[in-house]
């Protein structure tokens, strides 16, 4: 019950928020969102934006932001995660910009390009990673992977699974037909979307 | 479809009363209703019908908002279910919500439910595989649990007519552990998978490893279509390609104009006849006006699933039966078993980089039982054996999430293909142990007021044991197929998660010990049969409906033929 009124609440002040968009100039200066978080705070929508942007930015393919996976992952965040999840994931924020701080003087969004890349490359190699998994479950006891990792694993699903990239940049397959064991990757090319 | 009994008064009394429509009921109703008897299907959830309410079918990812997640919100009311793993926004709608049967687990026992017509026949992993004498014979052979009143030769032919009319998909090896089913055309393995075999086979001789046994229609039958590797069973098939009762049997079982269906009917208990000695009907709650009423029929099928039928059984009492109906021997509730599961190993297979595959084929591989089937194959570490389920594929980009990289180029390189994995998982057999059971606790009552469940269950020292050598058997079979970056696992947690509950109303050949008879009839009950898992005495180490199947249409058969003969 608590819950259903946080959202509703919450909801209120998307609308709220909406129209008097000043109200959502962060502490900084002018908000780099141009999109309204649900459920996220507004300080770690920036975040989850810009990793996001960092971790799969645009080439010739889309990248995260045109595929709004930060909003994606504030939905997960708001609806997937429950509390304690959230709570957990708050902190997760909160630790990383807190690292970020001391080692650059500056929270991860207001880094150059190359200070992000460098802060990245550290986390990836301090962040433990994922079991291998079988039908869905980790084989073997997961240990927890951590802020980073985590976060990175939703940024590649919330952009694999958006309409655009599983319509025309991975291959589309809805009724394949019956099964076919062996055939050329070149008959395919991409990975399949579905 | 069927005629809807909606008008609850109407007509109170049929020929049969099939309580249940999952694998089992659907079986039960198609085979009574063809025989001519009109038969009532009582179904505690809604009416799901075929194609109409498969509302998620075509759904893809970004369909939904969660790209196919199950919201917190919504888990919260089947957080059982949700243990699976298997639980989400596509599919939810067919799990049960855990207040429509609410039980306490003393052990942790995930027991999943589906309370709808057709049950958890929508959702099930439809690999099918017949027992063999080496089953039917176990308990006799080693003294655990009861003998089988039956054996292989008594259902051989069952299983030939059950399978004709399903449809299994698979090949004919002719192993005497694992009998060959009537096939429709195997799924094909892919390129990875039949280099494994091949490897395994000439690496370990006496070990087979084949496409899975599916009730997946791999040509058209019975104007059902064949699959078209979509793999969203568990949404509904609009081909009708799996074996389901909405698919299936209960569209059988209306063509012959003798099926009525009611659903929201919760089977409450047996009426039991003191002087006529035996079943006039059953008492039913309506779940949704909590009306109580009492339907009447000849003979009564129980196929509520294991444990549901035999909390209908242990509810149903009498000044006869003080303890449950049939429950002479005192084994109702008793002997509750399930497979052991989440054991085995992955790895990672080196070639076939320019080799891929079409279709998404629900079905994977499967290593038949090698352990404890004749002299040279026996160890004195455990009894009984285990077989294994797998497959390979390749990865996609979910293999990004543990890359120690990020960026532009990474995120291209992620459109392609990755490494080809492979992974095997044991399906191990559970002795039949009296202390494993369920029983009622009159004190603590569901929202219809009637007793909840208490499950009291574990695997034990036989099951541990042989998991260790699922494991250790896994891995040796990995690296010997040369796949490199083998991690064995062991995720065994509880009973339950295989989905294969079995027992608690088992069969055998002495009233004094077992509650059924060969022919699935309560041995002091004689036209009240169990069909379902309930009935089970010993589990094997195979998937068991197809076993329910051929048990249930040959159950039916002999009581159409015994109430033709005026025995019933």
């Amino acid at each position: 019950m608590q819950r259903r009124e946080a959202l509703k609440q919450t909801a209120l002040f998307g609308v709220a928020t909406a129209l008097f968009p000043s109200l959502l100039q962060s502490c900084k200066e002018t908000s780099r969102l141009n999109w309204q978080p649900q459920f996220l705070s507004v300080k770690h929508a920036e975040l989850v934006s810009s990793l996001v942007d960092t971790l799969l930015p645009k080439t010739e393919t889309p990248g995260a932001l045109e595929m709004k996976v930060d909003m994606f992952i504030d939905l997960v965040y708001g609806k997937l995660n429950g509390e304690a999840g959230q709570e957990t994931m708050d902190k997760g924020m909160d630790d990383f910009d807190a690292r970020c701080k001391e080692k650059f003087g500056d929270r991860f969004a207001d880094l150059s390009p190359e200070n992000k890349a460098e802060f990245l490359k550290m986390e990836e190699a301090n962040s433990p990673k994922f079991n291998g998994s079988i039908w869905g479950t980790a084989a073997g006891k997961q240990e927890p992977v951590g802020f980073y990792r985590n976060l990175k694993s939703t940024a590649l699903w919330g952009y694999f699974s958006s309409e655009e990239i599983g319509l025309k940049v991975l291959t589309y397959d809805p009724v394949p037909g019956p099964y076919q064991g062996c055939i050329p990757l070149a008959e395919v090319g991409n990975t399949y979307s579905l | 479809m069927a005629n809807f009994n909606i008008d609850a008064k109407k007509d109170m009394t049929y020929d049969a009363i099939v309580i249940g429509s999952g694998i089992s009921g659907g079986w039960a109703a198609k085979e009574l209703c063809e025989s001519g008897l009109k038969t009532l299907v009582l179904e505690r959830g809604r009416l799901v019908e075929h194609v109409i309410d498969y509302p998620t079918m075509n759904n893809d990812p970004w369909d939904t908002e969660l790209r196919g997640a199950a919201a917190a919100e919504e888990l919260k009311e089947r957080q059982i279910n949700a243990r699976t793993g298997f639980v989400g926004e596509n599919n939810i709608h067919f799990f049960a919500k855990d207040d429509e049967n609410p039980y306490k687990e003393v052990k942790p026992f995930m027991w999943v439910r589906a309370n709808q017509m057709g049950g958890r026949s929508l959702l099930w992993g439809k690999q099918c595989y017949r027992w063999s004498d080496l089953d039917f014979e176990a308990n006799a052979k080693d003294g655990h649990g009861v003998d089988w009143p039956i054996r292989y030769n008594d259902i051989k032919d069952w299983y030939t007519y059950v399978e004709k009319f399903a449809g299994i998909s698979g090949e004919a090896i002719g192993l005497p552990q694992l009998p060959d089913s009537h096939f429709l055309p195997p799924m094909e393995l892919n390129c990875v998978e039949k280099d494994v075999k091949k490897r395994i086979e000439k690496e370990f001789p006496g070990r087979n490893m084949i496409i899975g046994r599916v009730a997946h229609l791999t040509e058209p039958l019975n104007g059902r279509g064949q699959c078209q590797s979509r793999n969203r069973c568990d949404r509904g098939c609009p081909y009708g390609a799996y074996f389901s009762s909405n698919a299936v049997t209960l569209p059988a079982a209306n063509a012959t104009g003798n099926l009525t269906i009611r659903p929201f009917s919760l089977a409450d208990s047996i009426i039991y006849d003191e002087e006529k000695g035996k079943a006039v009907g059953v008492r039913v709650i309506d779940s949704e006006t909590k009306e109580v009423l009492e339907y009447y029929a000849k003979i009564v099928f129980c196929n509520a699933s294991t444990i549901g039928t035999t909390q209908l059984l242990l509810n149903s009492t009498s000044n006869r039966f003080e303890n449950g109906l049939g429950n002479d021997s005192g084994e109702l509730g008793h002997n509750l078993m399930d497979h052991t599961y989440r054991v085995g190993a992955m790895g990672k297979f080196e070639g076939h980089e320019d080799g891929y595959y079409k279709g998404r084929r629900p079905n994977g591989i499967y290593i038949p039982r090698y352990r404890n089937i004749d002299e040279k194959s026996t160890t004195d570490k455990f009894l009984r054996g285990y077989g294994y389920q797998g497959g390979a594929g390749r990865a996609n980009w979910g293999a990004g999430a543990n890359q120690e990289a990020f960026g532009g180029e990474f995120k291209d390189a992620l459109m392609k293909p990755g490494d080809w994995e492979f992974f095997i998982t044991g399906f191990a057999e559970c002795l039949p142990y009296h202390e494993n059971q369920v029983s009622l606790d009159k004190d603590k009552l569901d929202k219809w007021g009637r007793p909840t469940l208490v499950i009291d269950a574990e695997f034990k020292e036989n099951e541990l044991a042989i998991n260790k050598q699922i494991q250790i058997d896994a891995v040796e079979m990995l690296e010997k197929a040369g796949l490199k970056d083998i991690v064995g696992f062991d995720n065994e947690h509880g009973m339950g998660y295989g989905i294969h509950e079995m027992g608690t109303a088992r069969m055998g050949k002495d009233p004094k010990t077992s509650v059924l008879n060969a022919t699935n009839q309560v041995h002091a009950v004689k036209n009240v049969f169990v069909t379902d898992g309930a009935c089970m005495t010993s589990s094997s180490c195979v998937n068991p409906s197809l076993t329910y199947m051929a048990l249930t249409a040959r159950a039916a058969n002999h009581a159409v033929s015994e109430l033709k003969k005026k025995n019933l």
